[in-house]
C-alpha cells in the first residue's frame, strides 16, 4: 500500500435535527495511524463515521483523502475505504460464502483465499448456513472477515468488537496491527477500550 | 465487471425467492382484485370482454404499487444500502439490477397468468394476445416510475400510501396507453403504434431513471 495515504479533516461540525453534534473538529492521520473515537451514547461517534466513510455530508468543514477534497472524488475515495456499520450490512438470506462474495463483487475484486479465513474465524462450518441463523457474534465475524480477504487502505469501523469473543477480539487486533504495519490507517469507535493497549491509537474525545 | 452484474443478479433473485411477499402478495392480490371485477359489474361475457382489458391494466398497477413498497426497504433495514452506496459497482447498474429482478418476480408471474384470467373472461385468442405484449412493453415503465417514488420517500413511515399519491398521477399516461391497445385491437385498428410508443417509454425509463434514482437515494441517505 501507498505510504503516501493520509485522510486530514478540517473543522468538520455536525448538526442533526437541530442539536449540533460536534464541532470544529480537526485531525490528521497518516499512513499507519489509527483513531479511536470516543464518546457517550448519542454524542455523534456513528455519525461521524459515516461523514468520514463520505456517506454523509458534515454541516461545516471539509476532509481530505491523500491531500483531495472527498467530494471531488468520491468513487475513487470509496475504492479506497471499507466501512462497517454497528448492523453490519449482510443479506441475512445469503449465506456465509455469498455474502462474502457478494461483497467481493461489489468492490469488483476477486477473493483468493476463502477457505483460510473462514477457518480462521472458525465460521468454516456453517459457511452454508443463511447468516440470519447465525449468533450476533458470528455476524459480527463474517462482517468483519470482509476487512482481512479484500485490502484496502483505510479502515472506517462502528464499534467492530460488539458481541465478538475473546479469541474473536484477539485475532482482530493481530490483524488490525497487520493492517497498521502494511500502511494502512483505521478510524474506529468503540467503548470497551482495555484490550487496544497493544495499538498505539490516537484518541479522540467528543463531547456530550 | 458482466461477472459482478450476473453474481448480483443471481443473489437477488435468491433473496426474492425466499421472501414469498414480494411475488406471492402481488399475485394473490391480482387474482382476488379480478374475481371482484365480474361481481361489482355484471357476469355478462359481452360486457366483460369489452372491459376486463382496462381492469387488468388497473390490477397490475395497483399490484405492481404494493410489491414496489417493499423495494430497497430491506436493504436499508440491515444497512446493506451503505455497502450498495460504497461499491466499485456504479449505483445506477446496481439499481438498474435490482428493479429488473423485482420486475422478473413480482409483475411477470401476473402477465403469465393474463392468459388464464383471460379465458375465465370469456376473451379472444388475439386480445389476450395483445393485452400481454401490452403489458409486457408497458409494466416495466410502471416498475421504474414507482421505484424513484420509493427512493424518494423511502425510510419514511406510512411510505406506502404517499407513494401511491406520488406515483398514480404520474403513470396515467401508461394506463392510457395500454388500455387503448386493446381497445384499438378489438376494432381491427393497427395496435403498433401505441405499442411502441410504450416500449420507447419503457426504455427511456431504463435508461434515464436510473441515474436519477441513484442521485436521489445518495441525498436521502445522507442524514
Amino acid at each position: 500500500m501507498n505510504t503516501k495515504t493520509s485522510l486530514h479533516a478540517n473543522h468538520l461540525s455536525c448538526i442533526r435535527q437541530n442539536k449540533p453534534l460536534f464541532s470544529n473538529l480537526s485531525f490528521e492521520l497518516n499512513a499507519g495511524e489509527a483513531l479511536l473515537i470516543k464518546g457517550p451514547n448519542g454524542s455523534g461517534k456513528s455519525s461521524l463515521l459515516r461523514i468520514l466513510a463520505g456517506l454523509a455530508t458534515p454541516t461545516h468543514g471539509e476532509h481530505l483523502w491523500c491531500g483531495e477534497k472527498i467530494e471531488d472524488q468520491r468513487l475513487h475515495y470509496f475504492n479506497h475505504l471499507h466501512y462497517i456499520s454497528h448492523n453490519n450490512g449482510l443479506k441475512l438470506e445469503l449465506s456465509i460464502i455469498e455474502n462474502l462474495q457478494l461483497a467481493a463483487h461489489l468492490a469488483l475484486v476477486q477473493i483468493p483465499d476463502l477457505q483460510t479465513m473462514l477457518s480462521q474465524l472458525q465460521l468454516l462450518a456453517d459457511q452454508q448456513t443463511s447468516v440470519k441463523y447465525l449468533s450476533a457474534g458470528q455476524k459480527r465475524r463474517v462482517a468483519l472477515a470482509k476487512l482481512f480477504l479484500i485490502p484496502k487502505p483505510l479502515w472506517i469501523l462502528d464499534e467492530p468488537l460488539t458481541s465478538l469473543d475473546e479469541t474473536a477480539q484477539h485475532f482482530f487486533i493481530t490483524q488490525l496491527q497487520q493492517h497498521l504495519k502494511q500502511n494502512g490507517i483505521c478510524i474506529m469507535s468503540a467503548h470497551q477500550t482495555d484490550c487496544f493497549h497493544a495499538i498505539p491509537f490516537h484518541q479522540l474525545m467528543l463531547p456530550c | 465487471m458482466l461477472k459482478s452484474i450476473w453474481f448480483i443478479f443471481k443473489t437477488e433473485i435468491l433473496i426474492h425467492i425466499h421472501r414469498s411477499k414480494t411475488w406471492l402478495y402481488p399475485l394473490c392480490f391480482f387474482f382476488i382484485v379480478m374475481i371482484l371485477f365480474p361481481f361489482a359489474f355484471t357476469p355478462d361475457p359481452l360486457f366483460l370482454k369489452k372491459w376486463i382489458p382496462g381492469c387488468i391494466w388497473i390490477a397490475a398497477l395497483f399490484s405492481n404499487l404494493l410489491s414496489i413498497d417493499s423495494f430497497l426497504l430491506n436493504d436499508l433495514e440491515d444497512s446493506h444500502l451503505e455497502q450498495l452506496l460504497l461499491s466499485q459497482l456504479p449505483l445506477p447498474f446496481v439499481l438498474l439490477i435490482k428493479l429488473f429482478v423485482q420486475w422478473i418476480i413480482s409483475i411477470l408471474p401476473i402477465i403469465m397468468m393474463t392468459p388464464v384470467i383471460g379465458l375465465w373472461f370469456h376473451l379472444s385468442f388475439s386480445t389476450i394476445k395483445i393485452l400481454g405484449l401490452s403489458l409486457l412493453v408497458g409494466t416495466p415503465c410502471l416498475t421504474l416510475i414507482s421505484s424513484l417514488g420509493v427512493v424518494l420517500t423511502l425510510g419514511l413511515r406510512q411510505q406506502g400510501m404517499l407513494l401511491c399519491l406520488l406515483i398514480l398521477p404520474l403513470i396515467v399516461p401508461i394506463l392510457i396507453f395500454g388500455t387503448s391497445i386493446t381497445q384499438q385491437a378489438s376494432v381491427n385498428l393497427s395496435t403498433s403504434g401505441p405499442l411502441l410508443f410504450l416500449a420507447g417509454l419503457s426504455l427511456f425509463a431504463a435508461t434515464c431513471l436510473p441515474f436519477a434514482m441513484a442521485a436521489t437515494l445518495r441525498m436521502s441517505c445522507d442524514d
